[in-house]
């Protein structure tokens, strides 16, 4: 079976050959593992047995992806006009273009349809879309970018209290440039449009629901309509780290169909979530990776593995991944365990 | 309705202006800057805190609690001359060496404070020897030490080591804190508390200066 016909399987709720996975390694574990393979990028994920490509367009690609070369503390301005520094590996935004409310009169956003924005997504299509899955990855989307790009975290959630119909226009405007990049990379022909927007802790949800359904929901069902139009059969893809799981059935209501990243912490009890909404969405994800991949033995490693397919893979639905990135914390061996887990517990009929 | 219960319901409420307004007209009808935090403020934040613990209240609505707190205590910072210092106990606080993450340390300081602590916070990336100065000089009764990532928890075990070289570890009580952290490892470093958030870190430092709740 094709990687591509395996996953397009999984995300539509049936059982294919084995369980597809889709692990992304961060830019360290990227450069160890190229190292070890001598091969970088998609390739490097092929190589590992991924079965679905991911192409990053939305403003975190920025922040994830790009200026490999950057040293620690050197900073950089997107064309979004916030300011990144690189921190312990990572590039975080540290100065924000939304500085006073009345500054988004004044803001343009990038344009979403800038000749060559999508580039990478129809080079990947033209050579992997035949054997292996594409999701075009928008993240971050509306409420994650507003806080933690556009305007500062505090800011922004005191935003959403002292000024709600501002917080609605930021949003609007986001929902706007993301609807365009979406159409456009959906007219490319990508199997799956992936929208990321951190909204969980690990103790539940970052914002009331009530917040997020006043103003994230109706913009963000208003993404996902457009996407329906330019194609019906697109799968829409939600993300969210920590636990989300009180705002999972208005997620499927507005016609998310997969899910991610099923960080296991909070009340995002994974066994109750696939029974109670296994039959309407697929999930991807789920593999701890604050404690079990860096400090847990590759014995343990396997093991979690192991419940993670027990819990989400039966009858199809499942995209195996662990819970994030694979982050400079993880050692190599446990990576060893946890593939070969997926390949040795993974094959249907799942035999536990 | 008695304007010690309007201020405690607009902190409550998280509204700073209103919060502000009600606390001058609370001090010209002759009411001490004690019996406004006392009687008003902090019961107002007692029951955010009670709100968050039991998934009531969330994050921003925390933060905008705080920030009318804050708000308050500004407007009656210059009554405070008159009397006696008003703190409940002192609470140092930063991010360890090597790690630049400082939003969560930033609302911990914002409730130890609206909670009636005052807090020096010594920002981000800050050496042991930092840590070390500062309590030498401050002499705190708290110091809270915040790692957000995994990489950088090792410093917080580090940073206690070094308090306790320096001979100072008996002189203050240690939390630790940040998104990695546990109870294990902070009793596997010798902290003497874990807080899993900002209000729990209030909930602690008063059990630990044996404040009560």
């Amino acid at each position: 079976m094709k990687p591509r016909e395996r996953f397009l399987k999984a995300i539509r709720r049936e059982e294919a050959d084995r369980v597809p996975q889709l692990v992304r390694p961060g830019k360290e574990v990227s450069q160890r593992l190229s190292g070890i393979f001598g091969v970088s990028g998609h390739e490097l994920g092929i190589r590992i047995g991924n079965d679905a490509i991911v192409c990053q367009v939305g403003i975190n690609a920025i922040m994830e992806m790009a200026k490999a070369d950057l040293k620690e503390g050197e900073t950089f301005t997107s064309e979004w006009g916030v300011v990144y520094q690189r921190q312990s590996g990572f590039d975080n935004p540290i100065e924000h273009p939304l500085k006073t409310r009345e500054d988004l009169k004044t803001y343009v956003f990038p344009d979403p349809n800038a000749p060559r924005r999508l580039d990478e997504v129809r080079e990947v299509m033209k050579k992997y879309h035949k054997r292996y899955g594409v999701i075009v990855d928008l993240s971050s989307s509306l409420f994650e970018p507003s806080m933690a790009h556009l305007r500062g975290m505090e800011n922004f959630l005191m935003d959403c209290y002292d000024d709600p119909a501002w917080a609605g226009s930021l949003l609007d405007g986001l929902a706007d440039y993301y609807s365009q990049l979406g159409t456009r990379a959906i007219e490319a022909g990508v199997d799956v449009v992936r929208i990321g927007d951190d909204i969980g802790v690990q103790t539940g949800m970052l914002i009331p629901q009530d917040l997020w359904r006043e103003l994230v929901r109706p913009r963000m069902k208003r993404m996902i309509q457009t996407f329906k139009k330019a194609n019906k059969e697109i799968v829409i893809l939600y993300h969210s780290c920590g636990d989300f799981s009180p705002v999972i059935p208005d997620l499927i209501e507005i016609g998310v169909e997969f899910l991610s990243t099923m960080q296991p912490v909070g009340k995002m009890d994974l066994a109750r979530i696939k029974k109670e909404f296994g039959d309407r969405v697929a999930f991807k994800g789920g593999l701890d990776t604050q404690q079990l991949l860096p400090n847990g033995s590759p014995q343990q490693v396997r093991e979690g593995v192991k419940d993670i397919i027990k819990t989400l893979a039966p009858g199809g639905g499942y995209v195996f991944m662990p819970a994030h990135m694979l982050y400079q914390d993880v050692p190599t061996e446990n990576i060893w365990a946890m593939l070969e887990a997926v390949k040795d517990y993974g094959r249907y009929p799942l035999k536990f | 309705m008695d304007i010690m219960k309007q201020i405690e319901e607009n902190i409550i409420a998280g509204k700073f202006k209103e919060t502000e307004g009600l606390v001058k007209t609370a001090l010209e009808q002759g009411k001490s800057p004690n019996e406004i935090i006392t009687d008003a403020l902090s019961k107002g934040i007692d029951e955010v805190g009670r709100r968050f613990k039991c998934d009531e209240y969330f994050l921003p609505e925390v933060m905008t609690c705080a920030r009318a707190m804050s708000t308050a205590l500004a407007t009656l910072k210059p009554h405070f001359t008159t009397e006696k210092k008003t703190t409940i106990g002192t609470f140092l606080i930063g991010t360890v060496e090597g790690d630049l993450h400082d939003i969560g340390k930033n609302i911990v300081s914002m409730m130890m404070e609206a909670s009636g602590f005052t807090v020096y916070d010594l920002g981000i990336d800050v050496k042991p020897e930092v840590f070390i100065r500062e309590i030498r000089e401050k002499s705190p009764d708290l110091v809270g030490i915040s790692a957000l990532l995994t990489m950088t928890m090792p410093a917080q075990r580090d940073t206690i080591k070094a308090i306790e070289a320096a001979g100072l570890r008996d002189k203050v009580k240690i939390l630790v804190g940040g998104a990695p952290i546990d109870q294990r490892w902070a009793d596997e470093i010798g902290a003497d508390g874990y807080a899993e958030d900002a209000v729990e870190c209030v909930e602690k430092s008063k059990v630990l200066l044996g404040l009560g709740r």
